[in-house]
């Protein structure tokens, strides 16, 4: 074995070294593979992060600073709260050479609220009434009630718009007007994008050719990295490769914020977690700045409710109900656990931070008399029984949505946190239009989630991407998980 | 002969059968989704909901399973849940890079392992004997996912002299797609090769205590005749019986090495579709898997007796 490990060592030293060319073209590691390509039949992060604004774009856009932004609709009016007429950019062609039009957006939009088309938050679409074609470039969308995220909905990924022609294809080779055009998808290795050469923005994009590669292992990702087989790695870049990599001239590490917030889930309907007292008890518990050190290795920002620092309406709550040991045993005994209580966390290993950040919890939690038996189990079952059947005491997992704050509306979420103040406070919100008042109405829900403690909102989760030095233009912050790849070069 | 390749043909349709209805029982009584799964926790369960009807997974699940096995004698494996391509250009796809690095690691084991395990019989309780053992006792140790990353350290990135992983396929020449399976296979073969190192030195040193071995010295056969004609012929039905079973659990071993190294085979497959519970796949690699094992198998007889005429299949 030795003599053919040499041999084999001779015959690769004879051949030059194997780098990612450093030309117009960008490799980035990313590590999942998405499960199809089809924003308007999955949710999944894993997709947008390729396809939303690299492939298709919406017609509003969120900018990189969070910013709602005119994208594919160059204006809009709104004449009254519930009527929005969207002006569309002109000459803007899909991959396929056909011009996107008015009758688009209304077959979009019509398709997206048809039950048959199954589209994973079809609710936010049947608020519409009605989408009017008035010439070509201009469409008219009536709502039923007013709706403060409408815009923010026409953002998201569920909004993208594709030719009526492409249907048939979204999942395996989507059309639509990004400045990337789909190249191809080697099934368990990679995804390439070519340059969209009529792409609408001028100037832009300036790489030639992306290829997202899917390592899940993080180890062999930072190896490609350092090997020059990747020249970004995103997404999967663990905290504890960071402090390395920042003391390696060759690369740099981008390091921002993101809408993912990690959360210690408590199942509100069961017994002892159904009193505020228990919940406020392990939130009191928990030193949240431990656990980011412990767990994070420093990186990512302490959180006090379900509202991310990259929403502007974010208010710092993360002193609301601070780390106090004491104070916990005490509503501990009030409750009727003076001797303390036995719970079981179940943590899915399909995220690394779930399974570190839970036995760190454990540990704070067991100062307290709250023994937490950890239970790991895998994904499909997490999703299963914790998730939609809420058979759990505790979990974590990250909500990596904008504007999730709805969750806790919905006492069928698997926190079952039954609220009619909050429920109330969030339709009111729903439909008060943007501007003071709307967020006096997010200060009090957040506000409500703080005195109530459905569940404990550890810390969000960072943004942490490494790249070869000379790659530019790359998002700092992630305001909605997209990888946006339009304005990335390299340095000349 | 034709009456024994009758009975292992039946006999491989029956195990095909039987891995089917395993894989789709285990599968199905695995807590666990696929709509749930391709949706995720950006979705909400109801839209789960819709999405299960619409891949047909509300159907009773009899119904489901003659439904898949009617079409699957017709070579109709399905479509990927997941990915909505054809299940078997899935698998054949996949083979590309499964077969040529399990091929390349066999190749890697054989031609190290028998060498080594006849020196160290020939060399019995002398230095090459403990070389060869201390060589296979490594190979034993060293975890083949822990052996791979430390050649993508060595290799990859203080060299820079192979790929730290992925394959860009055998389209863009012969050599740039051997050089993504060398480090693999390598790692993938290591522990093999400690396994066949041992097992043909044990081989060998029972049939070189044999009396026809002694007979052929005693009568003054030269030593090299001995060793190849006599011995190491004879030696070779355990040997090969090993090598057989090495092949199957090489092909299983892929899939931990194609994880490290980002390889698109076979292994990775099946470890995602387990994941994201995309059925089709899992049966259809399910069964793939175990048509290959047991074909392995009837080759390996075959073989048996091209080694040893006294044994026949009729």
């Amino acid at each position: 074995m030795a003599a053919l490990v040499l041999g084999v060592l001779l015959v690769l030293a004879s051949i030059a070294p194997a780098h990612a060319q450093q030309g117009r073209g960008l490799v980035v590691q990313v590590p999942a593979e998405p499960p199809g390509l089809d924003l308007t039949a999955s949710p999944a992060s894993a997709i947008a992060g390729i396809v939303h604004y690299n492939i298709q774009e919406c017609l509003v856009k969120v900018d990189r600073h969070g910013q709602l932004v005119p994208w594919l609709a160059e204006r809009w009016r709104m004449p009254d709260p519930l009527t929005y007429t969207f002006s569309l950019k002109r000459g803007v062609r899909f991959h396929n050479g056909r011009e996107l039009r008015a009758a688009d957006v209304k077959f979009v939009l019509e398709r997206a609220a048809n039950p048959e088309t199954k589209h994973p938050h079809m609710a936010r679409y049947q608020n519409i009434t009605s989408v009017r074609i008035v010439d070509d470039y201009t469409v008219t969308v009536t709502l039923a009630k007013p709706d403060a995220s409408f815009l923010l909905t026409l953002a998201r990924q569920g909004s993208v718009i594709y030719p009526e022609e492409a249907v048939g294809t979204l999942k395996s080779a989507p059309i639509g007007t990004g400045p990337f055009a789909f190249g191809e998808w080697v099934r368990g290795d990679r995804i390439v994008l070519a340059r969209n050469p009529g792409y609408h923005v001028r100037g832009l994009p300036q790489l030639d050719r992306v290829t997202f590669r899917f390592m899940a292992d993080p180890n062999a990702a930072l190896a490609a990295l350092r090997a020059g087989d990747a020249d970004v790695s995103g997404f999967g870049l663990g905290p504890e490769q960071v402090p390395a990599l920042l003391k390696d001239p060759r690369f740099q590490v981008i390091i921002g914020e993101t809408t993912n917030d990690v959360v210690l889930a408590m199942n509100n309907a069961r017994a002892p977690y159904t009193d505020v007292r228990v919940r406020r008890a392990i939130t009191h518990a928990i030193d949240k700045h431990e656990v980011v050190r412990g767990a994070m290795f420093g990186f990512g920002r302490v959180l006090g409710s379900n509202v991310d620092p990259l929403n502007p309406y974010f208010v710092d709550v993360s002193n609301a109900m601070p780390y106090d040991p004491a104070r916990a045993r005490k509503l501990l005994a009030e409750a009727g656990y003076p001797n303390g209580l036995d719970a079981v966390l179940k943590v899915s290993p399909q995220y690394y931070y779930t399974v570190r950040t839970g036995e760190i919890l454990a540990n704070q939690l067991a100062k307290v008399g709250v023994r937490v038996t950890i239970e790991q189990i895998e994904w499909g079952q997490w999703l299963s029984r914790v998730w939609k059947d809420a058979d759990y005491d505790l979990t974590i997992i990250g909500h990596a949505e904008p504007w999730d704050i709805n969750n806790y509306a919905n006492p069928k979420y698997y926190f079952r946190y039954d609220s009619a103040t909050f429920q109330r406070l969030f339709a009111e919100s729903e439909v008060t239009p943007n501007g003071p008042k709307r967020r006096a109405l997010y200060v009090r829900m957040q506000q409500l989630l703080v005195e109530d403690a459905p569940a404990v909102w550890l810390y969000v989760h960072p943004h942490l991407v490494a790249t070869k030095r000379g790659v530019q233009g790359i998002w700092k912050d992630l305001p909605i998980p997209s990888m946006d790849l339009s304005e990335v070069s390299w340095a000349k | 002969m034709r009456r024994y390749l009758l009975r292992r043909a039946s006999a491989l349709a029956a195990a095909l059968f039987v891995v089917s209805l395993l894989v789709f029982v285990v599968i199905r009584v695995l807590p666990g989704d696929p709509a749930l799964v391709i949706m995720g926790t950006e979705g909400s369960p109801e839209a789960a909901a819709r999405l299960r009807e619409a891949l047909g997974l509300n159907r009773p699940l009899l119904v489901q399973y003659a439904d898949w096995l009617g079409r699957a004698i017709t070579g109709d494996l399905g479509r990927s849940l997941q990915y909505d391509v054809p299940v078997s250009s899935l698998i054949l796809s996949r083979l590309s890079v499964t077969v040529p690095l399990t091929l390349l690691a066999s190749f890697f084991v054989v031609v190290t392992a028998l060498p080594l395990g006849l020196l160290a019989a020939t060399h019995h309780r002398r230095a090459g004997d403990y070389v060869a053992m201390v060589l296979s006792q490594v190979g034993f140790s060293v975890p083949s996912f822990w052996a791979g990353l430390l050649l993508i350290l060595l290799f990859s990135v203080k060299l820079g002299w192979a790929r730290a992983g992925g394959f860009d396929g055998w389209g863009q020449g012969i050599w740039p797609a051997a050089r993504s399976l060398l480090l693999p296979a390598l790692a993938l073969g290591l522990f093999q090769f400690a396994a066949l190192a041992r097992a043909t030195r044990s081989a060998v040193l029972d049939v070189a205590r044999e009396d026809f071995v002694r007979g052929a010295r005693a009568k003054g056969v030269p030593e090299a005749t001995v060793l190849w004609k006599h011995t190491l012929r004879n030696s070779m039905i355990p040997v090969l019986t090993v090598i057989g079973i090495q092949l199957g659990q090489l092909m299983a071993g892929s899939i931990i090495l194609e994880s490290v190294f980002s390889l698109p085979g076979i292994g990775r497959l099946a470890l995602g579709a387990i994941t994201a519970r995309d059925l089709p796949v899992v049966q259809g690699v399910g069964l793939f898997v175990a048509s290959v094992i047991v074909m392995i198998n009837v080759a390996v007889d075959i073989l048996y007796g091209v080694l040893d005429p006294r044994i026949r299949h009729e």
